[in-house]
Protein backbone atom coordinates (compact mmCIF):
# COMPACT_ATOMS: atom_id res chain seq x y z
CA UNK A 1 0.00 0.00 0.00
CA UNK A 2 2.81 2.52 1.19
CA UNK A 3 4.89 1.71 -2.37
CA UNK A 4 1.54 2.49 -4.81
CA UNK A 5 1.09 5.66 -2.83
CA UNK A 6 4.51 6.68 -3.10
CA UNK A 7 4.38 5.34 -6.70
CA UNK A 8 0.94 7.73 -7.70
CA UNK A 9 3.77 10.81 -5.68
CA UNK A 10 6.12 10.14 -7.12
CA UNK A 11 5.26 9.37 -10.82
CA UNK A 12 1.84 10.32 -11.56
CA UNK A 13 0.96 13.90 -9.40
CA UNK A 14 0.88 16.77 -11.34
CA UNK A 15 2.82 19.29 -8.96
CA UNK A 16 -0.46 21.68 -9.30
CA UNK A 17 -2.03 19.15 -7.28
CA UNK A 18 0.09 19.98 -3.86
CA UNK A 19 0.10 23.97 -5.03
CA UNK A 20 -4.01 23.71 -4.85
CA UNK A 21 -3.68 22.23 -1.65
CA UNK A 22 -2.65 26.21 -0.61
CA UNK A 23 -6.75 27.20 -2.20
CA UNK A 24 -7.76 25.87 2.09
CA UNK A 25 -6.73 29.16 3.22
CA UNK A 26 -9.39 30.68 1.41
CA UNK A 27 -11.93 29.62 4.07
CA UNK A 28 -10.02 33.12 5.25
CA UNK A 29 -11.87 35.42 2.57
CA UNK A 30 -14.53 37.11 3.95
CA UNK A 31 -17.24 37.65 1.72
CA UNK A 32 -16.38 34.38 -0.42
CA UNK A 33 -18.08 31.31 -1.61
CA UNK A 34 -15.90 29.59 0.98
CA UNK A 35 -16.26 26.41 -0.17
CA UNK A 36 -15.54 27.50 -3.74
CA UNK A 37 -11.97 26.12 -2.36
CA UNK A 38 -12.60 22.67 -2.20
CA UNK A 39 -13.75 22.56 -6.05
CA UNK A 40 -10.63 24.15 -6.25
CA UNK A 41 -8.59 21.43 -4.41
CA UNK A 42 -10.77 18.99 -6.70
CA UNK A 43 -9.68 20.60 -9.62
CA UNK A 44 -5.91 20.26 -8.47
CA UNK A 45 -6.55 16.73 -7.99
CA UNK A 46 -8.44 16.48 -11.46
CA UNK A 47 -4.92 17.59 -12.84
CA UNK A 48 -2.62 14.33 -11.94
CA UNK A 49 -5.52 11.86 -13.00
CA UNK A 50 -4.88 14.47 -16.51
CA UNK A 51 -1.12 14.09 -16.13
CA UNK A 52 -1.40 10.61 -15.65
CA UNK A 53 -3.33 9.91 -18.49
CA UNK A 54 -0.65 11.57 -20.72
CA UNK A 55 2.43 9.50 -18.90
CA UNK A 56 0.52 6.20 -19.67
CA UNK A 57 0.85 5.87 -15.73
CA UNK A 58 -2.45 3.12 -15.68
CA UNK A 59 -0.91 0.59 -17.82
CA UNK A 60 2.59 1.60 -16.47
CA UNK A 61 0.66 0.42 -12.68
CA UNK A 62 -1.13 -1.97 -14.34
CA UNK A 63 1.94 -3.77 -15.27
CA UNK A 64 3.65 -3.86 -12.42
CA UNK A 65 3.31 -7.28 -9.81
CA UNK A 66 0.24 -5.80 -8.05
CA UNK A 67 -3.80 -6.46 -8.34
CA UNK A 68 -5.43 -4.39 -10.66
CA UNK A 69 -7.51 -3.68 -7.69
CA UNK A 70 -4.33 -2.14 -6.12
CA UNK A 71 -3.94 0.09 -8.92
CA UNK A 72 -6.95 1.57 -8.27
CA UNK A 73 -6.46 2.02 -4.71
CA UNK A 74 -3.29 4.25 -5.50
CA UNK A 75 -5.50 6.41 -6.68
CA UNK A 76 -8.15 6.45 -4.10
CA UNK A 77 -5.50 6.84 -1.79
CA UNK A 78 -3.60 9.29 -2.66
CA UNK A 79 -6.68 11.58 -3.59
CA UNK A 80 -7.87 11.17 -0.02
CA UNK A 81 -4.17 11.93 1.16
CA UNK A 82 -5.00 15.57 -0.85
CA UNK A 83 -8.20 15.82 0.34
CA UNK A 84 -7.67 15.43 4.59
CA UNK A 85 -4.50 17.59 4.14
CA UNK A 86 -6.63 20.29 2.86
CA UNK A 87 -9.39 19.61 4.97
CA UNK A 88 -6.69 19.91 7.99
CA UNK A 89 -5.63 23.39 6.72
CA UNK A 90 -9.46 24.39 6.36
CA UNK A 91 -9.77 23.05 9.67
CA UNK A 92 -6.96 25.26 11.14
CA UNK A 93 -8.38 27.89 9.37
CA UNK A 94 -11.94 27.36 10.77
CA UNK A 95 -10.72 26.75 14.23
CA UNK A 96 -9.30 30.59 14.35
CA UNK A 97 -12.75 32.04 13.08
CA UNK A 98 -14.50 30.03 15.66
CA UNK A 99 -11.96 31.83 18.26
CA UNK A 100 -9.62 34.65 17.68
CA UNK A 101 -11.18 36.18 14.57
CA UNK A 102 -15.02 35.35 15.27
CA UNK A 103 -15.85 38.65 15.99
CA UNK A 104 -14.55 40.80 13.10
CA UNK A 105 -16.90 42.55 11.22
CA UNK A 106 -15.64 41.71 7.81
CA UNK A 107 -16.61 37.95 8.51
CA UNK A 108 -19.67 39.21 10.85
CA UNK A 109 -21.19 41.06 8.31
CA UNK A 110 -20.92 38.32 5.45
CA UNK A 111 -23.80 37.41 3.00
CA UNK A 112 -22.29 34.31 2.26
CA UNK A 113 -21.80 31.02 4.38
CA UNK A 114 -19.89 31.44 7.52
CA UNK A 115 -16.60 29.35 8.06
CA UNK A 116 -18.05 27.30 10.51
CA UNK A 117 -18.34 23.90 11.39
CA UNK A 118 -20.93 23.29 8.90
CA UNK A 119 -18.95 24.56 6.25
CA UNK A 120 -16.46 21.85 7.14
CA UNK A 121 -19.50 19.04 6.86
CA UNK A 122 -20.18 20.83 3.32
CA UNK A 123 -16.67 20.64 2.62
CA UNK A 124 -16.31 16.71 3.37
CA UNK A 125 -19.63 16.15 1.38
CA UNK A 126 -18.25 17.86 -1.64
CA UNK A 127 -14.78 16.01 -1.59
CA UNK A 128 -17.03 13.31 -1.22
CA UNK A 129 -18.95 13.96 -4.21
CA UNK A 130 -15.74 14.63 -5.88
CA UNK A 131 -14.80 10.95 -5.40
CA UNK A 132 -18.54 9.74 -6.02
CA UNK A 133 -18.63 10.70 -9.46
CA UNK A 134 -15.56 11.78 -10.72
CA UNK A 135 -13.69 9.10 -9.31
CA UNK A 136 -16.22 6.09 -9.68
CA UNK A 137 -17.01 7.76 -12.81
CA UNK A 138 -13.21 7.44 -14.66
CA UNK A 139 -12.52 4.15 -13.49
CA UNK A 140 -15.36 3.14 -16.37
CA UNK A 141 -12.97 3.88 -19.04
CA UNK A 142 -9.63 5.06 -17.59
CA UNK A 143 -9.17 7.61 -19.80
CA UNK A 144 -12.67 9.65 -20.21
CA UNK A 145 -13.05 12.86 -18.43
CA UNK A 146 -16.61 12.86 -18.71
CA UNK A 147 -17.16 12.60 -15.16
CA UNK A 148 -15.63 15.44 -14.46
CA UNK A 149 -17.89 18.01 -16.25
CA UNK A 150 -21.06 15.80 -14.19
CA UNK A 151 -18.75 16.14 -10.63
CA UNK A 152 -18.90 20.66 -11.71
CA UNK A 153 -22.62 20.23 -12.29
CA UNK A 154 -23.22 18.97 -8.85
CA UNK A 155 -20.40 20.57 -6.79
CA UNK A 156 -21.65 24.19 -8.15
CA UNK A 157 -25.36 22.76 -7.43
CA UNK A 158 -24.69 21.86 -3.69
CA UNK A 159 -22.13 25.10 -3.29
CA UNK A 160 -25.05 27.48 -4.23
CA UNK A 161 -26.87 25.36 -1.87
CA UNK A 162 -24.94 25.30 0.81
CA UNK A 163 -23.82 28.88 0.96
CA UNK A 164 -27.63 30.01 0.64
CA UNK A 165 -29.28 27.32 3.11
CA UNK A 166 -29.12 29.71 6.04
CA UNK A 167 -31.46 32.28 4.69
CA UNK A 168 -34.18 29.25 4.65
CA UNK A 169 -36.27 30.12 8.06
CA UNK A 170 -35.77 28.68 10.47
CA UNK A 171 -32.24 27.10 9.27
CA UNK A 172 -30.18 30.02 10.44
CA UNK A 173 -28.24 28.37 13.10
CA UNK A 174 -26.64 26.49 10.27
CA UNK A 175 -24.27 29.76 10.04
CA UNK A 176 -23.74 30.08 13.67
CA UNK A 177 -20.44 31.99 14.43
CA UNK A 178 -17.67 30.71 17.59
CA UNK A 179 -19.18 28.17 19.15
CA UNK A 180 -22.82 28.94 19.19
CA UNK A 181 -25.46 25.79 18.78
CA UNK A 182 -22.95 23.49 18.70
CA UNK A 183 -24.07 20.55 18.83
CA UNK A 184 -25.81 21.05 15.57
CA UNK A 185 -23.23 22.11 13.79
CA UNK A 186 -21.22 19.13 15.31
CA UNK A 187 -23.96 17.14 13.95
CA UNK A 188 -23.84 18.87 10.74
CA UNK A 189 -20.04 17.94 10.49
CA UNK A 190 -20.63 14.37 11.42
CA UNK A 191 -23.20 13.79 8.76
CA UNK A 192 -20.32 15.65 6.47
CA UNK A 193 -18.06 13.08 7.16
CA UNK A 194 -20.49 10.01 6.66
CA UNK A 195 -20.84 10.86 3.69
CA UNK A 196 -17.60 11.43 2.88
CA UNK A 197 -16.74 7.72 3.67
CA UNK A 198 -19.75 6.46 2.31
CA UNK A 199 -19.33 7.99 -1.23
CA UNK A 200 -15.87 7.07 -0.68
CA UNK A 201 -16.10 3.52 0.01
CA UNK A 202 -18.99 3.23 -2.50
CA UNK A 203 -17.15 4.87 -5.49
CA UNK A 204 -14.21 2.49 -4.58
CA UNK A 205 -15.83 -0.52 -5.00
CA UNK A 206 -17.83 0.53 -7.91
CA UNK A 207 -14.01 1.38 -9.63
CA UNK A 208 -12.78 -1.78 -8.43
CA UNK A 209 -14.99 -3.58 -10.54
CA UNK A 210 -14.88 -1.26 -13.78
CA UNK A 211 -11.38 -1.14 -13.57
CA UNK A 212 -10.93 -5.25 -13.50
CA UNK A 213 -13.83 -5.30 -16.80
CA UNK A 214 -11.96 -2.28 -19.33
CA UNK A 215 -9.33 -3.36 -21.96
CA UNK A 216 -6.20 -1.49 -21.57
CA UNK B 1 8.18 -27.31 -18.62
CA UNK B 2 6.89 -24.58 -20.45
CA UNK B 3 7.02 -21.03 -19.13
CA UNK B 4 4.26 -19.88 -20.79
CA UNK B 5 0.85 -21.42 -22.26
CA UNK B 6 -1.28 -19.78 -24.33
CA UNK B 7 -4.44 -21.61 -25.32
CA UNK B 8 -7.50 -21.22 -27.40
CA UNK B 9 -7.28 -17.32 -26.66
CA UNK B 10 -10.60 -15.75 -28.35
CA UNK B 11 -11.46 -12.33 -28.31
CA UNK B 12 -14.01 -10.35 -30.41
CA UNK B 13 -13.87 -6.99 -31.27
CA UNK B 14 -16.39 -5.29 -33.69
CA UNK B 15 -14.34 -5.49 -36.87
CA UNK B 16 -11.57 -7.76 -35.99
CA UNK B 17 -11.29 -11.40 -34.28
CA UNK B 18 -8.64 -13.16 -32.20
CA UNK B 19 -9.71 -16.74 -33.05
CA UNK B 20 -8.28 -19.67 -30.98
CA UNK B 21 -4.66 -18.78 -30.52
CA UNK B 22 -2.73 -21.27 -28.90
CA UNK B 23 0.95 -21.18 -28.63
CA UNK B 24 3.81 -22.60 -25.80
CA UNK B 25 7.34 -20.40 -25.18
CA UNK B 26 10.00 -22.22 -23.46
CA UNK B 27 12.97 -21.10 -21.51
CA UNK B 28 15.74 -19.90 -23.25
CA UNK B 29 14.55 -19.56 -26.67
CA UNK B 30 13.83 -16.62 -28.77
CA UNK B 31 9.98 -16.73 -30.49
CA UNK B 32 9.33 -13.79 -32.90
CA UNK B 33 5.70 -13.42 -32.99
CA UNK B 34 5.35 -12.32 -37.20
CA UNK B 35 2.36 -10.64 -38.62
CA UNK B 36 1.12 -7.89 -40.66
CA UNK B 37 -0.17 -4.96 -38.95
CA UNK B 38 -3.77 -5.61 -37.33
CA UNK B 39 -3.04 -9.49 -37.38
CA UNK B 40 -3.44 -9.79 -33.94
CA UNK B 41 -0.27 -9.52 -32.26
CA UNK B 42 -0.69 -6.70 -29.81
CA UNK B 43 -4.08 -7.89 -28.93
CA UNK B 44 -2.01 -11.41 -27.95
CA UNK B 45 0.87 -9.72 -26.00
CA UNK B 46 -2.00 -7.61 -24.07
CA UNK B 47 -4.14 -10.78 -23.22
CA UNK B 48 -0.82 -12.22 -21.80
CA UNK B 49 -0.24 -9.12 -19.94
CA UNK B 50 -3.78 -9.44 -18.31
CA UNK B 51 -4.22 -5.66 -20.02
CA UNK B 52 -7.00 -6.84 -22.38
CA UNK B 53 -9.54 -9.53 -21.27
CA UNK B 54 -10.01 -12.22 -23.90
CA UNK B 55 -13.35 -13.97 -24.38
CA UNK B 56 -12.19 -17.06 -23.94
CA UNK B 57 -8.91 -19.28 -23.74
CA UNK B 58 -6.18 -19.89 -20.57
CA UNK B 59 -3.00 -17.98 -20.04
CA UNK B 60 -0.47 -19.94 -17.57
CA UNK B 61 2.91 -18.80 -16.75
CA UNK B 62 5.16 -21.29 -14.73
CA UNK B 63 2.15 -23.92 -15.02
CA UNK B 64 0.08 -21.10 -12.94
CA UNK B 65 -3.20 -19.60 -14.40
CA UNK B 66 -3.01 -15.62 -14.63
CA UNK B 67 -6.22 -15.25 -13.54
CA UNK B 68 -5.53 -15.79 -9.32
CA UNK B 69 -1.81 -15.29 -9.71
CA UNK B 70 -1.53 -12.24 -11.41
CA UNK B 71 0.85 -10.43 -8.90
CA UNK B 72 3.21 -13.65 -8.38
CA UNK B 73 3.41 -14.16 -11.97
CA UNK B 74 4.32 -10.75 -12.99
CA UNK B 75 7.29 -10.82 -10.72
CA UNK B 76 8.73 -13.07 -12.52
CA UNK B 77 8.25 -11.71 -16.44
CA UNK B 78 9.21 -8.82 -17.98
CA UNK B 79 7.14 -6.80 -20.65
CA UNK B 80 7.65 -3.62 -22.93
CA UNK B 81 5.06 -2.53 -24.64
CA UNK B 82 5.76 -0.62 -28.45
CA UNK B 83 7.07 2.48 -28.00
CA UNK B 84 5.10 3.54 -25.25
CA UNK B 85 7.03 5.67 -23.27
CA UNK B 86 5.96 6.12 -19.26
CA UNK B 87 6.62 9.05 -17.46
CA UNK B 88 8.18 11.08 -20.25
CA UNK B 89 8.99 14.50 -18.19
CA UNK B 90 10.70 12.07 -14.98
CA UNK B 91 14.26 10.40 -14.29
CA UNK B 92 15.41 7.25 -15.74
CA UNK B 93 16.28 7.18 -12.08
CA UNK B 94 13.20 8.41 -10.25
CA UNK B 95 11.17 5.92 -12.65
CA UNK B 96 14.23 3.13 -11.34
CA UNK B 97 13.54 3.87 -7.82
CA UNK B 98 9.83 4.03 -8.13
CA UNK B 99 9.72 0.45 -9.92
CA UNK B 100 11.91 -1.78 -7.79
CA UNK B 101 10.11 -1.23 -4.56
CA UNK B 102 7.57 -2.93 -6.38
CA UNK B 103 9.89 -6.31 -7.19
CA UNK B 104 11.60 -9.44 -4.82
CA UNK B 105 14.06 -9.62 -6.65
CA UNK B 106 15.49 -6.51 -8.05
CA UNK B 107 19.18 -6.27 -7.86
CA UNK B 108 20.59 -2.82 -8.25
CA UNK B 109 23.93 -4.06 -9.31
CA UNK B 110 22.53 -6.01 -12.48
CA UNK B 111 20.43 -2.61 -12.96
CA UNK B 112 23.50 -0.44 -12.63
CA UNK B 113 25.25 -2.84 -14.96
CA UNK B 114 22.91 -3.35 -17.79
CA UNK B 115 22.64 0.78 -17.66
CA UNK B 116 26.40 0.83 -18.17
CA UNK B 117 26.17 -1.55 -20.47
CA UNK B 118 23.16 -0.08 -22.43
CA UNK B 119 24.51 3.18 -22.70
CA UNK B 120 21.97 5.07 -20.44
CA UNK B 121 22.33 7.82 -18.26
CA UNK B 122 19.64 7.92 -15.17
CA UNK B 123 19.94 11.49 -15.61
CA UNK B 124 17.56 11.43 -18.94
CA UNK B 125 14.37 11.56 -19.05
CA UNK B 126 12.18 9.33 -21.37
CA UNK B 127 11.51 12.23 -23.88
CA UNK B 128 15.36 12.72 -24.41
CA UNK B 129 15.62 8.60 -25.38
CA UNK B 130 15.83 7.80 -28.77
CA UNK B 131 13.09 4.49 -29.63
CA UNK B 132 15.85 2.26 -29.06
CA UNK B 133 17.12 3.65 -26.13
CA UNK B 134 13.62 3.50 -24.60
CA UNK B 135 13.48 -0.15 -25.33
CA UNK B 136 16.34 -0.92 -23.44
CA UNK B 137 15.31 1.24 -20.45
CA UNK B 138 12.21 -1.28 -20.62
CA UNK B 139 14.70 -4.32 -20.82
CA UNK B 140 16.95 -3.02 -17.81
CA UNK B 141 14.06 -2.97 -15.82
CA UNK B 142 13.09 -6.68 -16.36
CA UNK B 143 16.46 -7.84 -16.71
CA UNK B 144 17.05 -5.99 -13.23
CA UNK B 145 13.96 -7.74 -11.30
CA UNK B 146 15.25 -11.13 -13.44
CA UNK B 147 12.52 -11.95 -15.75
CA UNK B 148 12.31 -15.36 -16.51
CA UNK B 149 11.09 -13.72 -19.86
CA UNK B 150 10.35 -10.97 -21.90
CA UNK B 151 7.34 -10.47 -23.60
CA UNK B 152 8.08 -7.29 -26.01
CA UNK B 153 5.71 -5.68 -28.62
CA UNK B 154 7.50 -4.93 -31.82
CA UNK B 155 10.42 -3.93 -29.41
CA UNK B 156 12.22 -3.38 -33.12
CA UNK B 157 10.17 -0.89 -34.67
CA UNK B 158 10.99 1.84 -35.77
CA UNK B 159 15.12 1.44 -34.89
CA UNK B 160 17.75 2.13 -37.28
CA UNK B 161 19.23 -1.07 -38.62
CA UNK B 162 22.46 -0.54 -35.94
CA UNK B 163 19.98 -0.48 -33.09
CA UNK B 164 17.91 -2.95 -34.41
CA UNK B 165 20.70 -5.70 -34.76
CA UNK B 166 22.05 -4.64 -31.31
CA UNK B 167 18.76 -4.91 -29.46
CA UNK B 168 18.91 -8.41 -31.52
CA UNK B 169 22.60 -9.64 -30.21
CA UNK B 170 21.18 -8.50 -26.73
CA UNK B 171 18.13 -10.98 -27.44
CA UNK B 172 20.57 -13.69 -28.10
CA UNK B 173 22.65 -13.11 -25.22
CA UNK B 174 19.35 -13.03 -23.04
CA UNK B 175 18.74 -16.67 -24.36
CA UNK B 176 21.80 -17.78 -24.03
CA UNK B 177 21.91 -16.78 -19.88
CA UNK B 178 18.42 -18.74 -19.81
CA UNK B 179 15.87 -16.32 -20.20
CA UNK B 180 12.65 -16.91 -23.11
CA UNK B 181 12.28 -13.80 -25.13
CA UNK B 182 9.28 -12.67 -26.98
CA UNK B 183 8.67 -10.31 -29.42
CA UNK B 184 6.36 -9.27 -31.71
CA UNK B 185 7.11 -7.79 -35.08
CA UNK B 186 6.31 -7.25 -38.65
CA UNK B 187 10.39 -7.18 -39.94
CA UNK B 188 10.60 -10.59 -41.01
CA UNK B 189 14.70 -10.28 -40.94
CA UNK B 190 14.03 -9.99 -37.42
CA UNK B 191 13.07 -13.12 -37.37
CA UNK B 192 16.13 -14.52 -39.84
CA UNK B 193 19.02 -12.80 -37.27
CA UNK B 194 17.71 -14.17 -34.13
CA UNK B 195 14.45 -16.32 -33.53
CA UNK B 196 14.60 -19.88 -32.49
CA UNK B 197 10.95 -20.73 -33.07
CA UNK B 198 8.61 -18.65 -35.45
CA UNK B 199 4.99 -17.87 -34.74
CA UNK B 200 3.10 -16.60 -37.48
CA UNK B 201 -0.27 -14.96 -37.30
CA UNK B 202 -2.77 -13.56 -39.73
CA UNK B 203 -6.47 -12.17 -39.63
CA UNK B 204 -6.80 -13.19 -35.90
CA UNK B 205 -5.54 -16.78 -36.50
CA UNK B 206 -2.14 -18.85 -35.94
CA UNK B 207 -1.07 -20.32 -38.88
CA UNK B 208 2.04 -21.64 -37.75
CA UNK B 209 3.54 -22.10 -34.47
CA UNK B 210 7.05 -23.83 -35.63
CA UNK B 211 10.88 -24.30 -35.22
CA UNK B 212 12.71 -21.65 -37.45
CA UNK B 213 14.27 -24.63 -39.98
CA UNK B 214 10.68 -26.56 -39.45
CA UNK B 215 9.22 -23.53 -40.79
CA UNK B 216 11.13 -23.03 -43.67
CA UNK B 217 11.15 -26.99 -44.87
CA UNK B 218 7.42 -27.02 -44.24
CA UNK B 219 6.35 -23.81 -45.88
CA UNK B 220 9.56 -22.05 -48.06
CA UNK B 221 9.71 -23.04 -51.88
CA UNK B 222 13.05 -23.84 -53.60
CA UNK B 223 15.30 -20.41 -53.44
CA UNK B 224 12.73 -18.60 -51.33
CA UNK B 225 14.34 -16.61 -48.17
CA UNK B 226 11.84 -16.53 -45.33
CA UNK B 227 10.98 -13.11 -46.32
CA UNK B 228 9.17 -14.20 -49.41
CA UNK B 229 8.16 -17.09 -47.94
CA UNK B 230 5.77 -15.42 -45.28
CA UNK B 231 4.78 -12.47 -47.71
CA UNK B 232 3.81 -15.24 -50.29
CA UNK B 233 1.80 -17.18 -47.63
CA UNK B 234 0.28 -13.30 -46.60
CA UNK B 235 -1.13 -12.76 -50.10
CA UNK B 236 -2.02 -16.06 -50.29
CA UNK B 237 -4.11 -15.66 -46.66
CA UNK B 238 -5.45 -12.50 -48.14
CA UNK B 239 -6.64 -13.81 -51.55
CA UNK B 240 -8.19 -16.98 -49.81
Amino acid sequence: MRDILRKEMTLSASPVTYFFIVFGLMFFLPGYPVLCSVFFVTLGIFKTFQNAREANDLVFSALLPIAKKDVVKGKYLFTCMIELVSFAVMSAVVLLRMTVLKDLAVYRENALMNANLFALGAGLFLFGLFNLIFLGGFFRTAYKFVSFIRYIVAAFAAVIFFEAVHYVPGLGAVNAFGFAHLSLQLGLLIIGALSYLVFTMVSYRYACRSFEKIDL
Amino acid sequence: MDIAEIKNLTKEYPTFRLSDVSFALKKGRITGFIGRNGAGKTTTIKSMLNLVHPDTGEIRYFGMPLAGHEAEIKQRIGYSTGSVSWYPRKKLSTIAAVSKRFYLNWDDDVYQHYMKQFGLDERKTPLELSEGMKVKFTLVLALSHKAEILILDEPTSGLDPFSREELLEIFTMLRDSGTAVFFSTHIVSDLEKCADDILYISHGSIVAAKLKQAFRDAYSQAGETLEDTILRMEKGAAHA
